[in-house]
């Protein structure tokens, strides 16, 4: 099982922090996403695209996890050698695509 | 129940180049008595300083003409209050622009503010920047609050431009003169802000659940813009018009919520500190969400500030296609090539890829079994000047004749190296002025 078969999620920017947000379909998903979604995994995963640590903030309340990498886009999004404008809209899949469970 | 929501707000726009249909649909229903566009993003700004350096009449929003010609008319029809940072680089201009614009359209006697302040680029040496400034400012705007918005609002202004300010207090400010003044009901404004700042992304747009059934690309291409039926509490409904397609529900609700706030137990606006854990959605009807529960934690001593610094050089960006059999072959074949004939450009200055393979997600990008019937090789470096992007442009074109067999489809682009540096400066220093101008 994927984190995308329990989870939705968007990607986000801010300078040259990326932000990404995972929100559990029920309570039971968002167990499971808490125990393995964890700063050193997330990190791992999106170190093979961005560089940088990450930070995470648990929501239970809404049954979200948000992760902040802050030194993920270097300059901003217009300094990005990326294709295109935005490949950090896409960045969110590094997360939905990871196995849970 | 109507009788308990004391004021309505939509979601006209939620980026510089977003759909301007939806905008009209909102103000003709006459459901909405204010909607918020918001068409400032980061970087779009610095084309409109630059604008307004070689005319100081320019620098507004390039769109506004075409959005707000079929906006204001039914806007005036049904009363309902425009908010918008389409002043970008020069509010004040864009003000007299919408006046001419309403008296061209017959809309008379509409008042409109301009709200100017937010260009801190003379206070360069008072902002705290968060990295050091390695290059020449283009500029440097500080993000405005609702506080400044709101004087004009309660003066009875139909349209109100500025420039930089922070999303979510273009759709607050009209709310906060009916709402019960305690500073929970602020944060709630500012969280109703926050989830309709980006237009579609609250009513089903950019947004997947794998488990249920995707929008059909009618929905999609119809996606109906958010309206906020808010309390004077600041608890709010979310929801479409009754025909719109899309979908607004516990996780397009929630997945906006956090949307690019970082800490969601602290999300920093100008005007307070909001604390989003404490958020609960619930579902009241079809596409209708109750929210309640945003928490004000504080009023930030200082506001952000944008600043943007040109750095000498361009990014070249290019692309050659392959397809057929053996397309990825002969594109990897392209890439090593090409990787060989540039050999002695800076690691860091480059980086060569495929299209259909690990152009987005680099290293992240999972593998599938199925080979792609086309692929297209990907090169972007920073250059120093012209004459270098020609060099890489060159190169890749001379792979049409001198690399693998059927490379085409060539496509480029360069782009400016603009960067985007955050500071921070006391909010004393950030004066909003008022300029009216009458239709």
């Amino acid at each position: 099982m994927k984190v995308r078969d329990i989870a939705a999620g968007r990607a986000g920017d801010k300078g040259d922090a990326l932000d990404l947000s995972v929100v559990a379909r029920d309570a039971e998903s968002y167990a499971l996403l808490e125990r393995t979604l964890t700063e050193g995994a997330v990190q791992a995963a999106l170190n093979r695209v961005a560089p940088g640590p990450v930070r995470r903030y648990a929501v239970p309340g809404l049954w979200a996890l948000k992760f902040v990498a802050p030194y993920a886009l270097p300059g901003g999004v217009y300094a990005s050698l990326h294709a295109g404008l935005h490949w950090q809209k896409a960045a969110i899949w590094v997360l939905l695509e990871l196995e849970v469970g | 129940m109507a009788e308990e929501f004391v004021y309505s707000v939509g979601a006209g726009a939620g980026f510089a180049g977003d759909r301007t249909d939806q905008a009209v649909k909102l103000a003709r229903s006459g459901q909405v008595n204010a909607l918020g566009l918001e068409c400032l993003a980061e970087r779009t700004i610095v084309p409109a300083i630059r604008a307004r350096k070689a005319n100081p009449e320019a620098g507004a929003d390039p769109r506004l003409r075409r959005r707000l010609a079929p906006l204001l008319p039914p806007a005036k029809q049904t009363g309902c209050r425009i908010v918008s940072n389409l002043g970008a680089a020069n509010p004040a201009a864009a003000g007299r622009a919408v006046a001419a614009l309403a008296r061209e359209l017959g809309c008379t006697g509409i008042r409109i503010a301009a709200v100017e302040g937010d260009d801190v680029t003379s206070l360069r040496d008072e902002i705290a920047w968060h990295e050091p400034l390695d290059g020449e400012l283009i500029g440097a705007h500080a993000y405005i609050g609702a506080d400044a918005l709101l004087e004009p609002i309660v003066s009875g202004a139909d349209v109100v431009v500025c420039g930089r300010a922070a999303d979510s207090a273009l759709f607050a400010a009209p709310l906060l003169p009916h709402l019960d003044g305690s500073p929970d009901a602020l944060a709630a404004a500012l969280t109703v802000g926050h989830l309709l700042e980006c237009s579609g992304q609250v009513t089903g747009g950019n947004f997947e659940a794998s488990w249920e059934t995707p929008l059909s690309a009618e929905d999609l291409a119809n996606l109906g813009y958010p309206i906020a039926h808010v309390r004077r509490d600041g608890s709010a409904d979310i929801t479409m018009l009754d025909d719109a397609p899309g979908r607004v529900d516990r996780l397009t609700c929630t997945v906006q919520l956090l949307y690019e706030v970082h800490d969601p137990s602290a999300y920093i606006t100008p005007d307070a500190i909001v604390d989003f854990t404490t958020v609960r959605f619930e579902q009241v009807g079809r596409n209708r969400v109750r929210m309640t529960g945003p928490k004000h934690r504080g009023v930030p001593p200082t506001l952000k500030v944008s600043g943007f610094v040109a750095r000498r050089g361009i990014i070249a960006d290019l692309e050659i296609g392959f397809a057929g059999t053996g397309a990825l072959d002969r594109t990897r074949l392209a890439a090593d090539c090409l990787r060989l004939r540039l050999s002695d450009w800076p690691e860091n200055d480059i980086r060569i890829d495929i299209v259909g393979v690990d152009s987005i997600l680099g290293g992240a990008s999972v593998p599938t079994n199925a080979l792609p019937a086309e692929t297209r090789l990907h090169v972007s470096a920073v250059c120093a000047d012209e004459a270098q992007a020609l060099i890489v442009e060159d190169e890749v074109y001379a792979l049409t004749i001198s690399g693998p067999a059927g490379g085409g489809s060539v496509r480029n682009e360069r782009r400016p190296r603009i960067d985007t540096l955050t500071g921070f400066i006391p909010r004393e220093r950030v004066k909003p002025t008022v300029h009216w101008s009458v239709a």
